[in-house]
């Protein structure tokens, strides 16, 4: 799965809103076409995030209906190529264990039904996974880091829990503990920030959030204050951004419009609009989706955007869970 | 001959070349050479574990290729602390690539290790950071590590005097704003106790509160339609007794209901569809929301009918 830009670019198809419609053929074929790019020096540049890549274009897949589009054998052993002794997944073989893709692993796993393999063909089952997340818990106050150095962030709090759900095993970790910590991220705005005092980003209260209803506290939320902060975030061209005063990009489709369902608050955005400016952002020639009209498109926008439709209740797609 | 194979240093190494884990590996690579044949070296010191000048050496020329490799970052921590190397020159090599890679994640991290082995904050620090926040003065990672630095070496005080300037500069830039209230108000918060939540409702010295509510206030006349110092302004009021009526005169001054042609800003209507109700002004309080959905900020009718549906209003058609 290729994380290189390119090769088209999104939007410039010249045609009024009201005809466009989601290219569902073509941004398969382009998802299909990402892994025979390997004579391209971006696809080895992006190997640090290749598992990552992996779960995007392959949710991005069931979303668009075509669940079988990946060769099913060959994603489980790419997956498993990727795992350490310590349970723990690297972003490709060879780099280290970390959170980020253990999390990407594990969902991979459990989309394609294949958690089973982690026994038949893994170093050893799930458990040894959430051995491995859950020994990155900080158990004084919470937190999770990514990886033995210690880094924290609410992104792998949130991973953390999400892949321990899947595979039943949040017992593992002091869950109390882990939505106090989300509660110190919380902020005199009303949104959530990476750490205790980090500014509010969209992308930040979607892990908050997400990591909340796991956890099955959403009651802390002052939800009309968030709702009303995260509706904010839509601009006049349909578009969302992550923060006050920042370009509106087609991931923010997401991570707010995911946040807004979390606390059933979708509606208070123009979703005509956004999923206008959604359809703005595809190559209909060569599929794939952007950050925004007339930039390069890449898999991680692909998936963003055909989820974003796909909250929005976008005909022909899976409806995601916003979770 | 390569950099590393053509090299006397690196003789005695065996590289270990890209295995994909795929079904057709090696053939279809042709990624640049320099860049494999680095990787290649990589993998041989890392599977001896070998924590030398030339491991540290090579690190840095992958890393200048290809700064988001986080496995590459951790290796070079790893050296770097072995072989007990100037933390002082690492920052100054650090400075480089950040300046070059402004998104990268794992430059901020590095530097946060490196800083914990230095006892005082160099003199070059903040004029660093000021250089990085002169590239992009929203740069997300760059203000979170400005938060560590603040905290772990006692900062607060000179912090303000900075963030005058860049909101001199930028009086939108959310950031700034969010950093003055951290350096303003959580200071007086442990970050680990948990009680972020909380933080907000607990009450701040009156004196201070003035001071910043009086600071916003003048930052929204400059620009009254910024939600940064609005967002500002209502958290500090949660920060003294009593509610948001202290602010209903200065929301007026954007927002006459009796003048709907000539409001200045949506916040201050927002603000005052609050203080209405709260007042017990219901029909004030649905006339700025109306105003709202209808004219100012239609593109959210829904939250605004919301708003009025809390107060037993009906909603407004927005065509």
């Amino acid at each position: 799965m290729s994380l290189a830009a390119g090769p088209g670019r999104g939007g410039g198809t010249g045609r009024l809103p009201e005809d466009l419609e989601l290219c569902i053929e073509k941004h398969v074929k382009y998802i299909q076409s990402l892994d025979t790019r390997k004579d391209e020096l971006e696809y080895w540049l992006t190997e640090h995030l290749r598992l990552n890549g992996v779960y995007w274009g392959l949710t991005a897949l069931h979303l668009l209906g075509r669940p079988d589009a990946l060769p099913h054998r060959e994603t489980i052993d790419f997956v498993l190529s990727c795992q350490h002794n310590n349970g723990g997944f690297g972003a490709a073989p060879g780099h280290d264990a970390h959170m980020l893709y253990t999390v990407s692993a594990v969902q991979i796993l459990v989309t394609i039904d294949a958690v089973e393999e982690l026994e038949k063909h893994g170093k050893g089952g799930k458990e040894r996974v959430g051995e491995f997340i859950a020994s990155l818990q900080n158990r004084d106050d919470g937190s999770f880091a990514g990886d033995e150095w210690g880094e924290t962030d609410t992104r792998f709090l949130y991973g953390a829990l999400n892949a321990l759900s899947l595979l039943h095993l949040t017992s593992l970790i002091d869950t109390t503990k882990a939505v106090q910590y989300v509660q110190a991220c919380s902020n005199f705005d009303g949104g959530y920030g990476v750490s205790p005092g980090a500014e509010t980003h969209s992308g930040q209260i979607f892990t908050c959030l997400g990591a909340l209803a796991i956890a099955g506290r959403l009651d802390l939320v002052d939800k009309d204050r968030l709702g009303g902060w995260l509706s904010e975030r839509q601009l006049d061209n349909g578009g969302l951004n992550g923060r006050p005063e920042k370009l509106e990009d087609v991931c923010y489709s997401w991570w707010v419009g995911s946040s807004l369902a979390m606390i059933d608050r979708i509606h208070w955005i123009d979703g005509e609009k956004l999923g206008n400016f959604i359809l703005q952002c595809q190559d209909i020639e060569m599929g794939g989706l952007s950050d925004r009209p007339g930039d390069a498109v890449d898999v991680f926008h692909t998936f963003f955007g055909v989820a974003g439709l796909s909250l929005l209740g976008y005909a022909g797609l899976e409806k995601v869970d916003p979770i | 001959m390569g950099k590393y194979s053509g090299s006397e240093t690196w003789q005695d190494v065996v590289p270990i070349p890209q295995d994909d884990g795929g079904p057709n590996p090696l053939a279809a690579i042709a990624y640049t050479e320099d860049y494999s044949e680095a990787m290649s070296y990589l993998r041989a010191v890392m599977a001896d574990n070998e924590k030398s000048e030339r491991a540290l050496s090579l690190t840095e020329d992958i890393i200048v290729m290809n700064p988001a490799h986080y496995t590459v970052w951790l290796y070079r921590a790893d050296v770097f602390f072995a072989l007990e190397k100037d933390p002082l020159q690492e920052l100054d090599w650090l400075n480089k690539i950040s300046l070059k890679y402004l998104k990268n994640y794992q430059i901020w991290h590095h530097r946060q290790l490196i800083m914990t082995k230095i006892p005082s904050i160099p003199p070059t620090e903040l004029p660093f950071l000021a250089q990085m926040f002169e590239k992009d003065s929203k740069n997300y990672h760059v203000w979170s590590y400005r938060q560590w630095l603040v905290r772990h070496f006692s900062l607060w005080d000179d912090e303000l005097p900075y963030l005058e300037s860049l909101l001199e500069e930028d009086v939108r830039n959310n950031s700034a704003w969010n950093h003055r209230w951290f350096v303003v108000f959580s200071r007086y918060v442990d970050p680990s106790a948990g009680t972020g939540a909380d933080a907000a409702a607990i009450k701040a010295d009156p004196e201070i509160v003035a001071r910043e509510m009086e600071y916003a206030k003048a930052k929204i006349r400059l620009a009254p339609q910024n939600q940064s110092p609005w967002n500002y302004l209502r958290g500090v009021v949660k920060k003294r007794e009593g509610g948001l009526a202290v602010l209903r005169a200065f929301a007026e001054e954007f927002a006459d209901l009796a003048r709907e042609d000539e409001v200045r800003s949506s916040h201050a209507l927002d603000l005052l569809a609050d203080v209405y109700a709260a007042e017990k002004e219901e029909e004030q309080a649905g006339k700025a929301l109306e105003l709202l959905a209808r004219k100012y900020d239609p593109i959210r009718k829904n939250y605004w009918n919301y708003r009025r549906g809390l107060l037993g209003l009906k909603e407004v058609e927005v065509e």
